[in-house]
């Protein structure tokens, strides 16, 4: 079961047994780290808009990188294959098609937070 | 560094290293930083976390800085690399070990990592167990140097040192001679030599035993040791002979301090198992200075 298969706002926006897994069984933790990427990452999203749109490579390769890091560290996989993509395109600095990645990018972080969400609140 | 440049630093201290329970982390990403925080507390570790490399390099310039160091690859400033090459090339003392966190992605940069001085390399995102694995292999090198560090300490202190007495032994005490007679014919300051030695002592030894000879010796040269200023050198030369080394003194001072050292063991009686021991010294000086060249005492 790959996760890109799955409609965005199911369970499979994240992997979260996986992940509970590699912070050693510890949910408290990941707890802990879902609320800082939540309160985190609007402002990376914003960033790394505004990168976009004045075409500052540099600048989305650098918002980038810290989204997927953020994204992988919590078994978001899909979301930080996207980030990474754009990453990826700033850092070759061939930004085509960027703003069309970077709306995935949204749609994906806003499903993954009504997950993260249902975490949070169980 | 070498380990024998860190030797030869000297910058050793006989206690343990207090950077060794100490990481640091630079990491500019919040959840990571967090992460990381979290493990080394739970593992007992004190972490100082800052957010990026400039700040880093600040802490690790500090002293008893930590002792290891977690790298994030990407930050703002000066990158995890750049710390890397700055503890390599200016890092004085204990050798650091430097863990270089890098996304998946980016493995054709370890080996530019590696080879900018890091010790290991995290890729992110990591599991726990790897975190533990690298963090414990890390400190296996640590303490490992720290054994060295007192071996070396412990060897050099026997190489210099008179077994018996723990005073300096012949051959250092001589080359500490040599040493303040460069200093003093440099700066013009004088340089008293005192020779000391126990009377009869080998009346003591022939009545009661070498183990009392022995102990009186011991005595003897933690009494010398104590009676000197704190920047005079006191050895054992040999034997019941002592040498002491008084720099920068006239000859009134060169005076003062042989009688000190003289009173220092006549005028306390020895405790000893037969009762207390009456124990006397003789003592000769030579001073040497740039105005009036060698003068007897």
């Amino acid at each position: 079961m790959t996760q890109e298969n799955l409609p965005a706002p199911g369970r499979g926006a994240w992997n979260k047994a996986e992940t509970i897994e590699s912070l050693g069984g510890d949910e408290e933790l990941l707890r802990e780290l879902v609320e800082i990427f939540v309160d985190q990452s609007p402002k990376l999203l914003n960033k790394l808009r505004d990168a976009i749109s004045s075409f500052d490579a540099e600048g989305v390769m650098r918002a980038a990188h810290s989204i997927k890091g953020e994204l992988s560290c919590l078994g978001a996989l899909a979301a930080a294959k996207t980030a990474q993509k754009l990453e990826t395109m700033g850092g070759k600095k061939e930004m085509a098609g960027a703003s069309e990645m970077f709306t995935s990018l949204e749609r994906e972080l806003k499903a993954l937070k009504l997950s993260l969400a249902d975490f949070t609140q169980s | 560094m070498t380990l024998s440049q860190i030797l030869d630093e000297r910058a050793v201290v006989s206690a343990p290293s207090p950077g060794l329970d100490t990481v640091l982390i630079a990491e500019d990403d919040p959840v990571f930083r967090h992460l990381l925080e979290s493990w080394l507390q739970r593992w007992k570790y004190r972490v100082v976390a800052v957010e990026n490399g400039l700040d880093a390099w600040k802490v690790l310039k500090q002293e008893n800085s930590p002792q290891m160091a977690i790298l994030d690859w990407m930050m703002p400033g000066m990158d995890g690399i750049e710390v890397c090459r700055r503890i390599r090339s200016n890092d004085k003392g204990r050798y650091r070990y430097v863990v270089l966190l890098t996304a998946k992605d980016e493995k054709r940069d370890v080996v530019a990592g590696l080879d900018a001085g890091a010790d290991d390399y995290l890729t992110k995102p990591f599991a726990v167990e790897e975190l533990r694995a690298r963090i414990r292999a890390g400190r296996r090198v640590l303490e490992l140097q720290e054994a060295l560090l007192h071996a070396h300490q412990a060897l050099q202190f026997e190489s210099e040192h008179d077994p018996l007495t723990s005073l300096w032994n012949r051959g250092a005490i001589f080359r500490v001679m040599e040493k303040e007679a460069q200093r003093s014919r440099r700066s013009g300051k004088s340089l008293g030599v005192v020779m000391a030695d126990l009377d009869h002592f080998k009346e003591i030894n022939d009545s009661y035993g070498h183990l009392m000879g022995d102990a009186i010796l011991k005595e003897t040269g933690g009494r010398l040791a104590a009676a000197v200023r704190s920047y005079d050198w006191v050895g054992r030369y040999g034997g019941e002979e002592f040498l002491i080394i008084v720099p920068g003194c006239d000859a009134a001072g060169l005076n003062a301090s042989a009688e000190r050292l003289r009173q220092s063991v006549s005028e306390q009686p020895f405790e000893s198992p037969v009762g207390p021991l009456s124990v006397t010294l003789s003592l000769r000086g030579d001073r040497r200075s740039r105005q009036n060249g060698d003068a007897g005492l």
